[in-house]
């Protein structure tokens, strides 16, 4: 297929499925049904039915929304070549990682290997990893070694260099989120033409949430100071550029890192008082400017990543809703979760 | 031959302490495929259990590391194995003993690797020196911490560098990087000698700085020091293969009983298959599968002879919605294999089906012949076969039947190496009558064409697909019309005119087809008559066209006879040795070339001419649960081959 043709194949894919996105009109309605009613709107009732337990049923609901996801992914990953299909590959690989570090959890703290089964996510061939294998390995060094030929060598690389080093869970999987992050970022920094600057926009808005988000939880929870806590932070090709990064890693409160935002960014934030409302903003921010990106983005590539991005925070809010309704929490938590209602509990103020 | 072998559905109640006993028996029957399907009584639900399927694997992944490792040049054969039970017992210490062993085996391991970081740094510093030599100040200052300043040498991963770099710039540091190699940066970092935040460790060690020794003897001569640090590299080497005898020597010691272990896992892993298909119900176990009608007898004596405890084996035809889930018993025919190996390039058949695999190697073998009919070439390809037939597998017969196949119709067109003149021909050269050769390739079109059909009506037939058999494409009034319409265009070249039988038996055929076309429409009549007008179209033109497509089987018959022109005709140009090598190149392009094209155009005719009319190729292969190792001499075949 040409480049033309792929692209106008990819636009075509890419308008068809926006219909399947939710607005939040339609969460809210979503939100009303109780779980029969619900679970037979979405198509889910076999798998409820089959599940014993609500773990169970609440795990395979969350397999069947990541497949469902990735599904969408290989068609939309189908027309493309070269850094355009890895970016989207890269993008992809979350779920792996996801699966990555229940592995990891399972090493360090010598979990039952029938929980550690139970806990990762049945992924398609493209971005699966060796499960039997990486069982097999005896410890941390070993499970990231065998990782280390494939798709997944730099980022097993570092991770097994970090973790010699430091030993310990936090840096591991930081790394481990940090050079998916950098894969992301240097794939679509590959794709050239009339891409790249949307690519670059896109990536920025999901950067800029990140960086906050980690910057804030870094420094003021974790207590880490600015050099680490810049080095793990992402140079955005947005607003949170390195420099501005550089400034407000010295900051020394949430306030104050607030108040030395950028403009798009402060106003949004103003009101903020602890990071779980910085992160409710920034989602409701963020998914603006991807729904930006999605409907007028003249980039076929950016708007199918932008659909996948979506598509994903749509699952998240359905599980979101599933899971409340399995447990049996209140409609009032399940509509906070969702974004419907503010939360009606109180947050410690950060310091 | 053609019929599938027919099978049995088998439902085996046993008790828990038979469990392992029965499948050990069912894996040397080799005639039971596991059936996962849970079983209507809800009480037999799925066992919690599955501490020896758990074990198993991980002693299993244990054993194939360390096999890597002390087994690996181990080309012993394995000696025949005696069936016995593996108690969970066993097994859990045989992967206790298994862990100790890959924890010491990993230590030499991790020695390995640890001389192949020191390599690597020396082969870094070995870099950096000549960096060093360059430059103008006293280097030995980097090798202490000064009184205000602290100094840093080392390597980093390139992606990692500017980030770390501004990162050490908010501690107080400065980075300079001086060289790259690979994916790694040589980097110096100076600083404060008191850390203004203590941060700076944690930092290099996320970023994966390694630190490079900075030599004591800096100031000496450049090429003094590069002496040892071969020397140094010499001396890693040498380790390094110390250690990997120490390893070997070792291992060796261990090797009987890897081997032993290696038995046990065998002799154990029947029952971790059987695992995802078991249930029970407190000492009960359920567990079912499909077994070849035939080995029933034999399974259920060989139970009875095994098992210590009373058991329930019940057996029953397959019902015809479980038709898809049948596994085929493959074609064991070691003649057959390679043209076996090629059907299931494109299915498996679904029982029921007819195996195309017998029919499929005898037509394969005659289009094959017929269009590359020459006595040497194929003698040529029938040797090759032979020659390589370690590195051809199961296709080296392939190769020696098509060769054959080659050489007969090679004699029958009197062709050698592409000449015609050594040989009389017993048949006829195809390019002394082309029109008749088209005419009887046409001919063997409407044969093969007819032949899938037939088999395309009774397939279903078999599987209970009445309407499909008769109006289904290439059912009987698909058939019906094809032949009629040959009978029609036969008179036609003919000058007997337009019979009346076939063209009453057309028109019939296609009105029926469009009757029952019309009938599984639902979209508005305009629309209806369109789609069935089509449909109408297509049937004609697709019998026409595919009888047409076998003109191919003499074109091709004609092509390698042009070829062979063309080559002499070159050869004749030149004298001596440029005429020999010109008919011995010539040869091997036709050999080489023309052979895979022919190859493929027989492949893609019985595939889009053939399988797609009477083949489906859903069906599931039968995969008995079967011992890993070597059946002791003297051992009975299994009963279904």
């Amino acid at each position: 297929m040409s480049a033309h043709a792929s692209d106008a194949y990819l636009d075509t894919r890419v308008s068809l499925m926006i219909s399947r996105l939710l607005d939040a009109d339609a969460i809210a309605r979503l939100a009303q049904l109780d779980l029969p009613v619900l679970a037979q709107r979405l198509g889910l009732e076999a798998l409820l039915d089959e599940q014993p337990s609500v773990r169970a049923r609440s795990r395979a609901i969350e397999q069947s929304l990541i497949q469902l996801l990735l599904s969408e992914l290989q068609v939309l990953i189908r027309p493309m070549r070269g850094a355009e299909h890895e970016l989207l590959l890269a993008w992809g690989r979350k779920f792996a990682l996801y699966n990555l570090k229940t592995l990891l959890r399972g090493k360090l703290h010598a979990l039952d290997p029938q929980h550690i089964r139970e806990q990762l996510f049945d992924l398609p061939e493209l971005i699966r990893l060796p499960h039997q294998r990486l069982f097999g390995a005896e410890n941390v060094e070993e499970l990231l070694r065998l990782l280390e030929a494939g798709p997944y060598r730099q980022i097993a690389r570092q991770a097994r260099e970090v973790y010699a080093q430091r030993r310990e869970p936090f840096a591991l999987e930081a790394a481990i989120d940090q050079h998916y992050h950098i894969s992301i970022a240097r794939e679509a920094a590959a794709c050239e033409g009339h891409h790249a600057a949307p690519l670059r926009t896109l990536i920025g808005i999901l950067f800029d949430r990140i960086d906050l988000l980690w910057l804030l939880r870094f420094r003021f929870c974790y207590k880490l100071p600015p050099s680490e806590t810049f080095y793990h932070l992402l140079p955005s090709p947005g607003l949170l550029h390195r420099k501005r990064l550089l400034q407000l890693a010295e900051l020394g409160s949430l306030e104050q890192v607030l108040a030395a935002l950028p403009g798009a960014l402060q106003e949004p934030l103003a009101d903020c008082t602890n990071l779980a409302e910085v992160q409710r903003s920034l989602d409701r921010l963020s998914a603006r400017a991807i729904e930006q990106v999605l409907h007028r983005s003249p980039s076929a590539m950016a708007r199918a990543l932008a659909y996948l991005i979506r598509r994903e925070q749509d699952l998240g809010a359905l599980f979101a809703l599933l899971q409340g309704r399995l447990l049996g929490l209140s409609q009032s938590v399940i509509e906070s979760a969702l974004d419907l209602a503010p939360p009606d509990c109180r947050w410690p103020r950060a310091a | 031959m053609l019929r599938p072998t027919p099978m049995k559905h088998v439902r085996l109640l046993i008790l828990n302490e038979d469990l392992a006993e029965a499948s050990l028996a069912l894996a040397r029957t080799q005639c039971f495929h596991p059936d996962p399907r849970p079983p209507a009584e809800s009480r037999l639900g799925e066992r919690a259990d599955h501490a020896y399927r758990d074990t198993f694997l991980q002693a299993r992944g244990r054993f194939d590391k360390l096999a890597r490792l002390i087994l690996a040049e181990d080309e012993s054969a394995p000696p025949a194995l005696q069936p016995r039970v593996v108690e969970f017992a066993e097994l859990e210490a045989l992967n206790t003993w298994l862990g100790e062993l890959w924890t010491k085996a990993s230590s030499h391991e991790e020695e390995l690797h640890r001389l192949d970081d020191e390599d690597r740094l020396a082969r870094e510093q070995l870099a950096a020196l000549a960096n060093f030599s360059d430059l103008a100040i006293d280097l030995s200052i980097l090798r202490r911490k000064t009184r205000f300043l602290d100094f840093h040498v080392g390597l980093v991963p390139r992606e990692n560098l500017r980030q770390l770099q501004d990162a050490l710039g908010l501690a107080g540091y400065l980075l300079h990087p001086y060289m790259n190699r690979d994916e790694q940066t040589h980097v110096v970092i100076v600083g404060p000698a008191e850390e203004r935040e203590g941060s700076l460790q944690a930092v290099l060690n996320a970023a994966g700085f390694q630190s490079l020794p900075i030599p004591r003897d800096l100031d000496r001569e450049p090429a003094e020091r590069r002496r040892d640090l071969e020397a140094q590299r010499a001396r890693i080497a040498e380790e390094r293969a110390a250690a990997k005898q120490t390893l070997e020597r070792w291992g060796s010691g261990f090797r009987e009983r890897l081997r032993a272990a290696r038995e046990t896992l065998w002799l154990a892993e029947p029952l971790v298959t059987l695992d995802p298909v078991l249930r029970g119900s407190g000492p009960l176990i359920y567990l079912a599968g499909w077994v070849p009608a035939r080995a029933l007898r034999g399974l259920e004596q060989t139970l009875r002879a095994t098992l210590s405890h009373p058991f329930d084996l019940g057996s029953r035809d397959p019902l015809p919605e479980e038709r898809r889930l049948v596994p085929t018993v493959p074609n064991r025919s070691r003649l057959l294999a390679p043209f076996s190996l090629l059907v299931r390039q494109y299915g498996i058949p679904e029982y029921g089906e007819v195996d195309p695999t017998p029919l499929f190697a005898i037509t394969f073998l005659l289009m094959f012949g017929s269009m590359f009919g020459d006595l040497g070439q194929g003698a040529v390809i029938a040797l090759a076969a032979l020659l390589f037939r370690p590195r051809l597998g199961r296709f080296w017969l392939f190769g020696v039947l098509a060769g054959c196949s080659s050489m007969g119709f090679g004699l029958m067109f009197g062709s050698v190496f592409g000449s015609e003149q050594l040989l009389p021909a017993l048949w006829m050269s195809p390019l002394h009558d082309p029109l008749h050769l088209l005419s009887l390739a046409l001919g063997w079109g409407v044969i093969f064409i007819t032949l899938a059909s037939i088999l395309a009506i009774y397939n279903r037939l078999a599987l209970g697909q009445w309407s499909e058999a008769l109006f289904g494409h290439h059912g009987v009034f698909n058939l019906t019309f094809y032949l009629a319409l040959i009978a029609l265009a036969l008179g036609v070249s003919r000058g007997d005119g337009i019979a009346t039988l076939p063209l009453l038996l057309s028109t019939g055929s296609l009105l029926a087809l469009a009757w029952h076309c019309w009938g599984h429409q639902h979209e508005p009549p305009v629309e209806r008559l369109l789609v069935v007008t089509i449909d109408t179209l297509e049937t004609i033109l697709s019998y026409v066209s595919n009888t047409l497509s076998f003109l191919r089987v003499a074109a091709f018959s004609l092509n390698h006879v042009a070829l062979s022109i063309a080559i002499f005709t070159l050869a004749d140009m030149l004298h001596g040795v440029g005429q020999a090598a010109m008919i011995v190149a010539g040869n091997l392009f036709v050999i080489v070339l023309e052979g895979g094209i022919v190859a493929i155009q027989v492949m893609r005719l019985h595939y889009y001419e053939g399988f797609s009319r009477y083949f489906t190729g859903d069906g599931q292969e039968f995969m008995p649960l079967r011992l890993a190792a070597p059946e002791p001499r003297g051992a009975k075949a299994p009963h279904h081959l």
